[in-house]
């Protein structure tokens, strides 16, 4: 049995695709962070006046906040002013134009992760914005999408063209000084995606947002805002890589979405930062804030995410169900492998009348990882007739990892309804034995087992996504059996 | 940041001085760890949801006296050692003088017998997690120690009554210790009782140590008054192929806390813990189990009911910590609850926490309230609403209730239980 | 076709097979039997290169070639399947996946074409019909769910998929009901041909009557202890595993 270990050992091993750097010219500030640096960043992009009030505010709560030390994820302090909060390629002109406008090496970066930036690459029917380093550097498909009335582009562009949205909507479903990370990131965002698809639209195809941290010493700061009005649509991907950097990086990001009556939306996310090599070394801190609005009745939010990279994970996508009959999902693959930790989960805060919930978490462990579910099922008083259904399943590959368990369940309603089931198990010898009897490689058999363990989540995930993620898991597994 | 509320100086004097001088020793080296203890508050993790019925005022510092008459006079199936606010009552108590079974109090054992006793007191527990056990090893006046010499069997159950008395507000700091030999068997049954309607707060530990094939049952009855705070904690180790059962039947009250770890050290234990917990009126109770994995090849089984009504509180916390050496281990935890009103508030939190990879691990837990079919079911043979309300809240825990091994704490129990319904569901 | 010389084998340091001796030419049938622990289980289990077993010495060849340097999955190329007695479950994975996987990697090994979806699925749809099972079973998960029978029939149709040179059946009859076993045995005569061997182990006689082996022998302490014909097993369903001075603790 100890050899079948071994050799699923010798399976999980294989270097990080998307390691590369891009040789761009790239304007960047001085690492440190104060009133004035805000001000710059604030500066650069033009901004109104409010929204560098809003940003020192919220730099102002920063500075009395501690950073949180409750998840189960250990990582030297991060000093944070020795980041830099601003990177940008440089431009000669102001933003370009189109695409034939960006720095070729740029594209071609895109092109090596695959994104189908040009439009002849459009067949798959993904609007992309791509987010690199700081900047939102090109939006496609503008002109389809405007003639639906979606409005997709670049956060700094949006505090421009719709600032009466932006003033409405942001910081009201994550606020300010929610947590440690959130707030930084109110501070000093730097770009990000802004989607609008108004009333009774349903988006014509799926957007789309690449993030990619390239410079070194630098955090990625981005705020995502995707409100969807009253009976309309509309689904979402974000894909993100990371250049392989001995040094650690920060990325604290903020999710915003609201639901209106009757509205939808689909969320997904195939994340594979650079997770630290072999040794644990270097890697992204990925501090992600996420969090979606149900205010609307019948309105409904899903998260579906997969999540193979970063050093360290901090993360609870969550839906606040306010609205009566809304509906809050989350499908999670998270996989672990050498020294990468998660902590990571969700929060189901069921307010309104007969609101449901699922949550379906599939935990991996490999090599010396260690990999928590964190969540939270929530029903207040008014969460008349409210359910939630919570599987996590937890897998282990190897004896030198740990795999976690942390649910916290909540119940101020009677005829509220909460079942939660959580397993841990390991990918069995028996199974193993199986596969290898019928001929199958012993690297294939761990990673259709794997695959099989995370069906009920792959299948939500769009199509593209689908496949790419199985891929995803197929590389990040490899050298991990043991 | 403002700063954390401590616990009162007024809570680290002890009064009795009847104990051998090893343990008066042991108990001061303890108070004085315990200077500038941190009470816990909401942001405390493992008091998240229960700090805020803790309330312990200068004058529940006193300890109550142990002079006063006991209050109950409980015929029991077995022996019978009976504590007054913590401090043995050896008129009250009948128990044999058998062969190879010493059972005596801690005030009787001569300085060399103490020195022996100070050096075990208090090691089976994880004291960051059961912060007040603290409070026990600074404060207790007397205590019980049992101890099992291999093979030896105790043939009927050992009940040990713990009565506080609140005549006047005051604290009683009740301790036991079993020392289980290989291969000994025993069953100990707790009574926790007050009389008297003053403040009074109750913090309670029993330790028990199992050797190799030791067999060791423990029942644990909660019955405390409506003004008893209760803070208790239990700590089990367990050795090879040991065997612990633990059924713990708690009613709510101002505070109810009883923390519970079980570490599994020698390979091939085993241990089963059931708990029931019903609260009504505004009352509270918080179970924390913790049960650890450390050697391979270990079981443990879990199940716990809470039911709450009113505008009461019942909080569950489950832990299951499998160790990096604990391969084969079989760790599964259940926990369900019964929402009575929409007053009332259920917190569940099932644990896993592991790092072995051979193991078979798995915790489910759900909170609802009686089903409506089956309530329909019921009244549609005649059956009365209220009565049939009890009767499906009774099977909700009924499988655990029929398993505790004692009949008279099964009565006892159940005697309690239905002044519950009375009380709980009215005639239409 | 199969030669075992001498095989000794033990699992967690406990000695199991103590000289087994075999010899099993193309187009035969032989039927392995014995009392439960005589060792036959792990006879099969040896053969196919379950790790959880080490053999200690003998020598074990198929078609010439040493199977005991192999892996499990050389084995498996190189023609050996094994029926599990107890099948195993793979949630998720579907069996049609698993099918397809195992198929396409042994046409690799062969230098062939992957097969693709279509006509996979029209290949796998014939042989799930063969062995009476509902081609809806083949988008469940791996075994998941599946009752005993339904198990025993999906290994025998993976065999008629793989099309083995060496089928080792390990208590194929078990947990089978009178009807099931018709069908499981129609699956393995389909499987007899001039060139397969084909090993069956059991520890009863009644699968005999459906699939007449060649030969039968009589398994107990590790070792073979009788071999003869078809009446053999006869004879032994008649007297009982006492009457050769064996203890068969399963039948008391």
């Amino acid at each position: 049995m100890a050899t079948t270990d071994n050799e699923v050992k010798e399976l999980i091993k294989r270097e990080y695709e998307h390691g590369f750097v891009t040789e761009i010219e790239s304007e960047t500030f001085e690492p440190g962070l104060n009133e004035d640096v805000i001000a710059r960043l604030s500066a650069i992009k033009k901004e109104p006046e409010w929204m560098l009030e809003w940003r020192l505010k919220a730099y102002r709560r920063w500075l009395e906040m501690d950073e949180p030390d409750w998840a189960h994820v250990g990582y030297p302090k991060v000093d944070y002013n020795s980041i830099s909060y601003y990177s940008a390629p440089k431009r000669k002109e102001d933003m370009p134009q189109s695409l034939d406008e960006v720095d070729p090496e740029l594209l071609k970066t895109y092109e090596k992760l695959g994104i189908p930036l040009h439009e002849r690459e459009k067949l798959a029917g993904v609007a992309v914005d791509a987010v690199f380093d700081s900047v939102s550097v090109a939006t496609t498909f503008k002109e389809p999408l405007a003639k639906a009335g979606v409005i997709f582009c670049s956060i700094s562009e949006a505090v421009h063209d719709y600032p009466e949205l932006v003033k409405k909507y942001l910081g009201t479903v994550v606020p300010q000084g929610d947590n440690f990370f959130a707030a930084l990131n109110s501070a000093v965002f730097s770009d990000g995606t802004f989607v609008y698809i108004p009333k009774g639209v349903r988006c014509p195809m799926e957007l789309s947002t690449y993030f990619r941290i390239n410079a070194a010493n630098t955090g990625q700061f981005e705020r995502t805002l995707i409100i969807a009005e009253e009976g309309s649509y509309v689904s979402y991907l974000e894909g993100c890589t990371a250049p392989m950097r001995d040094e650690n990086q920060l990325h604290a990001a903020v999710v915003e979405l609201v639901a209106l009556d009757d509205a939808q939306i689909k969320y997904s996310t195939v994340q594979n930062w650079y997770p630290g090599d072999e040794e644990g070394k270097g890697g992204i801190y990925n501090f992600v804030t996420k969090r979606g609005a149900c205010i609307g009745k019948n309105s409904k939010i899903s998260w579906t995410q997969v999540e193979t990279g970063s050093a360290v994970t901090w993360k609870y996508p969550s839906c606040v169900l306010r609205g009566d009959n809304s509906v809050g999902e989350f499908y999670s693959v998270a996989l672990t492998h050498n020294f990468q930790q998660a902590d990571t989960g969700t929060k189901m805060i069921h307010l309104g009348k007969n609101t449901t919930s699922t949550i379906i978490s599939k935990g991996i462990s490999a090599g010396k990882s260690s990999n928590a579910y964190r969540g939270l099922v929530k029903f207040g008083p008014g969460a008349e007739g409210a359910r939630n259904f919570t599987q996590c399943d937890s897998l282990l590959i190897g004896d030198r990892c740990g795999a976690h368990t942390f649910p916290y369940i909540e119940s101020k309603n009677k005829s509220a309804i909460v079942e939660h089931e959580a397993t841990t198990s390991k990918v069995s010898d028996e199974q193993m034995f199986l596969c290898r009897q019928r001929g199958i490689d012993p690297e294939q058999a761990v990673s259709m087992i794997v695959n099989g363990f995370c069906k009920e989540v792959f299948k939500e995930l769009p199509m593209e996504f689908a496949v790419e993620a199985g891929k995803l898991l197929e590389v990040s597994l490899e050298g991990s059996v043991g | 940041m403002k700063s954390a509320p401590m616990l009162s100086s007024a809570f680290l004097h002890p009064a009795g001085q009847s104990l051998p001088q090893p343990l008066l020793a042991l108990r001061k080296d303890r108070a004085s760890a315990l200077v500038d203890m941190p009470l816990p508050t909401r942001k405390t993790e493992n008091w998240k949801y229960s700090s805020k019925y803790l309330k312990l005022a200068d004058d529940m510092a006193i300890s109550l006296p142990a002079d006063g008459t006991v209050g109950s006079s409980l015929a029991v199936p077995g022996y019978k050692v009976v504590f007054l606010n913590g401090v043995m009552i050896p008129e009250a108590s009948e128990y044999p003088d058998l062969d190879g079974i010493l059972i005596q109090s801690f005030s009787d054992l001569d300085d060399e017998q103490g020195q022996a006793l100070a050096e075990q007191l208090g090691r089976t527990l994880n004291h960051d997690q059961a912060q007040f056990a603290r409070l026990n090893g600074a404060r207790f006046e007397d205590g019980l120690l049992v101890r099992l010499k291999p093979g030896a069997v105790l043939d009927q159950p050992l009940f040990v009554i713990h009565e506080t008395t609140a005549d006047a507000s005051g604290s009683a700091y009740p301790r036991i210790l079993v020392e289980a030999g290989a291969n000994s068997q025993m069953t100990l049954v707790e009574e926790y009782i007050s009389q008297g309607e003053s403040a009074a707060f109750t913090n309670t530990v029993t330790e028990f140590t199992l050797a190799e094939g030791a067999n060791i049952t423990n029942i644990r009855l909660n019955m405390e008054g409506e003004n008893v705070q209760h803070i208790g904690a239990t700590g089990v180790v367990q050795q090879r192929s040991s065997r612990f059962e633990s059924h713990c039947v708690g009613f709510g009250g101002p505070l109810r806390r009883h923390d519970l770890q079980v570490r599994l050290e020698g390979e091939g234990a085993e241990c089963k813990l059931n708990g029931v917990v019903v609260t009504q009126g505004k009352q509270h109770y918080d179970n924390h189990t913790c049960i650890e994995h450390i050697a391979a090849h270990c079981n443990s089984e879990e199940t716990y009911r809470n039911i709450a009504a009113d505008q009461s509180h019942a909080v569950f916390n489950g832990r299951i910590h499998i160790h990096q050496d604990a391969q084969q281990s079989n760790a599964n935890m259940n926990n369900k609850n019964l929402l009575l009103s929409n007053g009332a508030e259920i917190d569940t939190k099932p644990e896993l926490e592991i790092y072995a990879d051979d193991v078979k691990c798995a915790h489910g837990a759900t909170i609802g309230q009686l089903d409506e079919t089956s309530l329909f079911y019921l009244v549609s043979r005649g059956i009365d609403r209220r009565q049939a309300n009890v009767l499906l809240t009774m099977a909700f825990i009924n499988e655990l209730m029929q398993q505790i091994p004692v009949e008279a704490v099964r009565e006892t129990a159940q005697t309690r239980l239905n002044e519950f319904f009375e009380q709980t569901f009215q005639e239409a | 076709m199969l030669s075992i010389k001498n095989l000794h084998a033990s699992v967690e340091d406990k000695e199991i097979l103590k000289g087994i001796n075999l010899e099993i030419k193309p187009g035969e049938v032989h039927a392995i039997m014995g009392p439960n622990g005589s060792g036959k289980s792990t006879l099969s289990q040896v053969l196919a290169g379950n790790e959880a077993f080490e053999v200690t010495s003998g020598e074990v060849t198929l078609n010439g070639e040493n199977l005991l340097d192999q892996e499990t999955e050389e084995r498996a190329r190189n023609g050996v399947f094994l029926a599990f007695q107890y099948p195993v479950e793979i949630p998720g994975v579907s069996n049609l996946q698993f099918l397809r996987t195992a198929v396409n990697a042994m046409r690799k090994h062969k230098g062939e074409e992957d097969m693709n979806a279509a006509e996979f699925m029209k290949l796998a749809k014939e042989v799930s019909k063969q062995v009476d099972l509902d081609p809806a079973f083949l988008k469940r998960g791996v075994n998941e769910g599946f009752s005993g029978g339904e198990k025993k029939r999906n290994e025998i149709m993976q065999a008629l998929l793989l099309q083995p040179k060496l089928a080792i059946l390990d208590e194929t009859d078990s947990g089978l009901d009178i009807d099931a076993l018709k069908v499981v045995s129609d699956g393995v005569n389909a499987l007899r041909s001039e060139d397969r061997a084909i090993l069956m182990v059991t520890h009863y006689q009644r699968l005999l009557n459906h699939i007449v082996p060649d030969y039968v022998h009589v398994l107990a302490g590790g070792r073979i202890i009788k071999s003869g014909g078809r009446e053999l097993a006869l004879e032994l369903e008649e007297k009982g595993y006492g009457w050769l001075g064996i203890k068969d603790e399963a039948s008391n």
